[in-house]
This record gives structure tokens, C-alpha cells and sequence, in this order.
């Protein structure tokens, strides 16, 4: 289980998170929607302490850290408890796919390099990237590249996988392929927080959904609740403008 | 001047010059550890700004870049023992060399320090932070992520420096160091045959300078092979595989201004 409690971040004199409080079940799928701007991204990054959070505290599974105390090592025991996949993918590009999805295994987990490869080599052909186990990130397509972050992030098997618009760097054409992984994967009850503007996707796959605005959380509650039934005038107003418009064809 | 021109000399004069190739080349090697070392040192306050250290890098670098190196040499060898007579410390009696390397090494530094800083923050932020969010502590995601492709990066400037370090090491005869410029004005004054002891000396370096330039161009790919699409073809395709190599290249660079800042680490 994850627990964020009362958590608050400012840059400079800008409040983004006013005090966020989430929890997210063991197996659950918790969608973040949300305006640009809104402090989606800042809310994961202080879920793996990319960002520091001025003020709350965070728990997953049994790991227990309250922001005021935290100390290098508090941090980095954090960290090993949630794994990232980022907007722009992020990848070691000195490195391979499969070097890639190792390096945690070898540099965090220890595991021998066969054990790394044996690991890493099973979960590139899950997310049908077999046959690219050795091409360098340069060599890749986008949503290849993506595919390789999200094996990355299933490697380090943690606690909670931390989504941040997975998808929008894409090309459309790419979109799919990518989501139709992340739904597999959630189809398997791992752990996960998506930021992401793909409702279908979202009424879908999430348990969950959260509309965020302002650094605050305005609404939250099952994909029916929020996305066909919502209460807020705030979420009325988003939805209207992200649902896309009938396409009329000529 | 001198004796009548004969090309046999030349000839005659590759293996008394040769003789010294080794201590011209541990002039080089020795300034270039020291280079590295000094680089490093220096650009570290100004990649995490630190403020007095940083006025003192920028003061250093201005110094060594904006000045003649045969004045710092004379400045160190002449000068640095009167200074460190006034603390005390006797070090008249140290070797020639010795001043030649600090002062070569700190030269190189100078020139090292700014590409150093450059390529480690060509490194894009997002990565770091991949290395983070994977678990990994700073200095395994200095080590693993960072350190790899900086290297990478850096190898261009870095040969272009260890280039003009081999050429400026010529120098270090006004001091009376017998490396090859030192020999070869005095095989030319012994035999009065300068010309030929002068291009005798330019070949070894031009020789020496084209094998380092191969060397350093092998290293460089082979550290950069990760942005070169897979080569299917023979020699034919060679040219048209490089266009996409160069913009992924300057895509590197590019990158380096695109992740927001993080948390203090
Ligand atoms: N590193 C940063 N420094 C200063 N302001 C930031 C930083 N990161 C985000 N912000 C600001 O915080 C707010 C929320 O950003 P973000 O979390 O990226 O929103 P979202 O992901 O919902 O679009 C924005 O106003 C953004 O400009
Ligand atoms: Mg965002």
C-alpha cells in the first residue's frame, strides 16, 4: 500500500502541492488527471524524492518516511521502493536495451551479470522487444524506447511503478503499442500511478481516478464516478476539453 | 650560415632524436594526469557553484589561457621557489622536470577544466534522474551514466589539448630540458646542419602527432558507437550513415538544456 500524507512542495514563493493526500491499494491502478501545470509531475517526483517535499510523509508498503527527517540514506532506501517511467524515457544511451533494464539489477540488486541478463533479456520479450536486445537507444523508436523504460521499471520489481504521461512524447502511431503494455502489465496487479491524458485509457485500466488542479486534488473516485458522473465543475471543465471532439469526416 | 645543406643528415639524426622521444612523452603524459586532475578540481566548483572557489577557478583559468606559456614557465621555475622560500620551503634543488610538468599541468587544466564542465552537463539532467529513480546513490550514477558519455563528449577537445600540449612541450628547452627540440638545437649547433636537425624534429612530431590524432579518433568512436546506427552495409554506405550519427550527436548537446531542475542530492 502507498500512503501520501498532507504532502506540500513550493518552488521559490509558488505553492504546486498544497498539501496532496492519496492512497493507493496494493494491485491498484490510480490515474492522475489534470490540467497543465497542476503539479501532477511534481507530485510523482516527490514520490521517489526527485523533488523534496517541503512538508508530509510518504509511506510504501512498510517504509515510513517523514519529509521533515529526511536524511541521504532515508532517501535512497525511498527510492528502491518505486521505480519511474518518464515523459521523455530517459534512457542510458551509452547503453543497450538490455544493459538498460540490467543496470538496476546489477548496481542496486547485486544479482550476477547471467541472473541480471537472464531477468532483463524475459522482460524485453514481454514487452515484445526481443529481438532488440542488444540496439542502443539512438536505434530505437519512440515508443520502443518507452517500452524498454517500463521493463526497466518492472525489473526492480517494487513496490509502486510511477507513470508520468507515458505517452506523450509519441507519435500517435506510437501510442498504442506502449499502452496496450502498461495495460498487460496492469492486468497483473502491479502497483501503479498513471499521469496521463488518455481517458479511454484511463476509464479502462484505473481502479482509480484523481483530478488535480491548482496543487490540490478536487475530485476523486471510481472511473465512473469522476469521468462520466463528475461532481466538480473544475473536472466538468476539463473533461469538456480534453474528450476529443466528434471527428467529422468530409 | 652553417654547413652546406646535405639530406643525409636527416637521416642521421632520427635515432639521436629519437633518444629523447621518451622524455618529451613523459612530459605529455605526466602534464596530462596533472591536467586532468587540476581540470577536474577546478570546473567541480563551478558545475556545483560554490561561490569564493568559483571566483578562484575563473581567476586560474583566465591566467593560464591569457598568458604565453613560456612566460609560466619562466614564472614557475624562476618564481615559485621565491615564493615558497618565503614559507619556509626549500625547493631550489627540485628538478627541472618538475616545473616543467606542474606548469604544463596546470596549463592543460586551465584548458581541460571548461570542457570537462561542459561535457558532464551535457549529460542530460533526465538521466541522472532515471539513475536516481533506479536506485542507484550520486556516485553510481556519476560512475555508470555520467563519467561514460562525458568521456565520450570530451574526446574531440580533449585530443585538440593534448595536441597543442605535445607542440608546446618544445618549449621546455629554454629551460635546458634535453627532450627533442632541446637535442635537435644541439645536434644543429654540433654539426652546424640546422636545417636538417629542424626537419628531422618536425617529422617526429608531425609522426607523433598524426598516430595520437588516430588513436584519439578510435577512442572517440568507440566510446560514442552508441549513437551510430547499426552499420548493415560495407564501405559504400559508410557516408550516408554518418548524417544521422552527426544529428544525434548535436541532439546530446541539445538535450543538456532540456531537464528542469531537481532536488539537491
Ligand atoms: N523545477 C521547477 N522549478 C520551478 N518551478 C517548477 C519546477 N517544476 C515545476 N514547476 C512549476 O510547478 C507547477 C506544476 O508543475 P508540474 O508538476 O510539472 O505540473 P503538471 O505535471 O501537472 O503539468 C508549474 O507551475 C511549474 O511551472
Ligand atoms: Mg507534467
Amino acid at each position: 500500500m502507498i500512503k501520501l500524507k498532507n504532502i506540500h512542495k513550493s518552488f521559490g514563493r509558488q505553492q504546486v502541492l498544497k498539501g496532496i493526500d492519496l492512497t493507493v491499494q496494493k494491485g491498484e491502478v490510480v490515474v492522475i488527471l489534470g490540467p497543465s501545470g497542476s503539479g501532477k509531475t511534481t507530485l510523482l517526483r516527490c514520490v521517489n524524492y526527485l523533488e523534496k517535499p517541503g512538508d508530509g510523509e510518504i509511506l510504501i508498503g512498510d517504509y515510513h518516511l517523514n519529509c521533515r527527517h529526511a536524511g541521504k540514506k532515508e532517501i535512497h532506501a525511498l527510492r528502491q521502493k518505486s521505480a519511474m517511467v518518464f515523459q521523455q524515457y530517459n534512457l542510458f544511451r551509452h547503453k543497450t536495451a538490455v544493459e538498460n533494464v540490467m543496470e538496476g539489477l546489477l548496481v542496486v540488486k547485486k544479482l550476477s551479470k547471467e541472473e541480471a541478463y537472464r531477468r532483463s533479456a524475459e522482460l524485453l520479450e514481454k514487452v515484445g522487444l526481443g529481438s532488440r536486445l542488444d540496439a542502443y537507444p539512438s536505434q530505437l523508436s519512440g515508443g520502443q524506447q518507452q517500452r524498454v523504460g517500463i521493463a526497466r521499471a518492472l525489473a526492480l520489481e517494487p513496490e509502486v511503478i510511477l507513470f508520468d504521461e507515458p505517452t506523450s512524447a509519441l507519435d500517435p502511431e506510437l501510442v498504442g503499442e506502449v499502452l496496450e503494455v502498461i495495460r498487460r502489465i496492469a492486468a497483473e496487479g502491479i502497483t501503479m500511478i498513471v499521469v496521463t491524458h488518455e481517458i479511454g485509457f484511463a476509464r479502462d485500466v484505473a481502479n482509480h481516478i484523481v483530478f488535480m488542479d491548482g496543487g490540490v486534488i478536487v475530485e476523486e473516485g471510481s472511473p465512473a464516478e469522476v469521468l462520466s458522473r463528475p461532481k466538480e465543475e473544475r473536472t466538468r471543465q476539463f473533461l469538456k476539453r480534453i474528450t476529443p471532439e466528434p471527428n467529422y469526416s468530409i | 650560415m652553417g654547413a652546406p645543406f646535405d639530406l643525409s643528415f636527416i637521416f642521421r639524426f632520427f635515432p639521436k632524436l629519437l633518444d629523447t622521444l621518451g622524455l618529451t612523452l613523459l612530459i605529455v603524459a605526466g602534464s596530462l594526469a596533472a591536467g586532468i586532475f587540476a581540470g577536474f578540481l577546478v570546473a567541480l566548483p563551478r558545475m556545483y557553484n560554490v561561490p569564493v572557489l568559483k571566483r578562484f577557478s575563473q581567476v586560474y583559468v583566465s591566467f593560464f589561457r591569457g598568458t604565453p606559456i613560456l612566460i609560466q614557465l619562466f614564472l614557475f621555475y624562476y618564481g615559485l621557489p621565491e615564493i615558497l622560500k618565503l614559507a619556509g620551503i626549500d625547493i631550489s634543488k627540485a628538478p627541472v622536470l618538475f616545473f616543467v610538468i606542474i606548469t604544463y599541468g596546470l596549463n592543460t587544466g586551465a584548458f581541460l577544466s571548461e570542457t570537462i564542465r561542459a561535457s558532464v552537463t551535457a549529460v542530460n539532467r533526465g538521466q541522472i534522474e532515471a539513475a536516481y529513480a533506479v536506485g542507484m546513490t550520486g556516485y553510481q550514477a556519476f560512475s555508470r551514466i555520467v563519467w561514460p558519455q562525458a568521456l565520450a563528449v570530451a574526446v574531440p577537445v580533449f585530443s585538440n589539448v593534448v595536441l597543442a600540449l605535445l607542440k608546446d612541450t618544445s618549449l621546455a628547452f629554454t629551460l635546458g630540458v634535453m627532450e627533442l627540440t632541446g637535442k635537435a638545437q644541439t645536434l644543429g649547433a654540433l654539426t652546424q646542419h640546422f636545417v636538417e636537425a629542424y626537419i628531422s624534429l618536425a617529422l617526429i612530431y608531425l609522426v607523433i602527432s598524426l598516430v595520437l590524432e588516430r588513436l584519439l579518433k578510435l577512442a572517440e568512436r568507440r566510446l560514442l558507437r552508441h549513437e551510430q546506427p547499426v552499420s548493415t552495409g560495407g564501405g559504400r554506405f559508410r557516408l550516408w550513415f554518418r548524417l544521422p550519427r552527426a544529428r544525434s550527436y548535436r541532439q546530446l548537446i541539445a538535450d543538456a538544456n532540456a531537464g528542469k531542475g531537481g532536488a539537491e542530492l
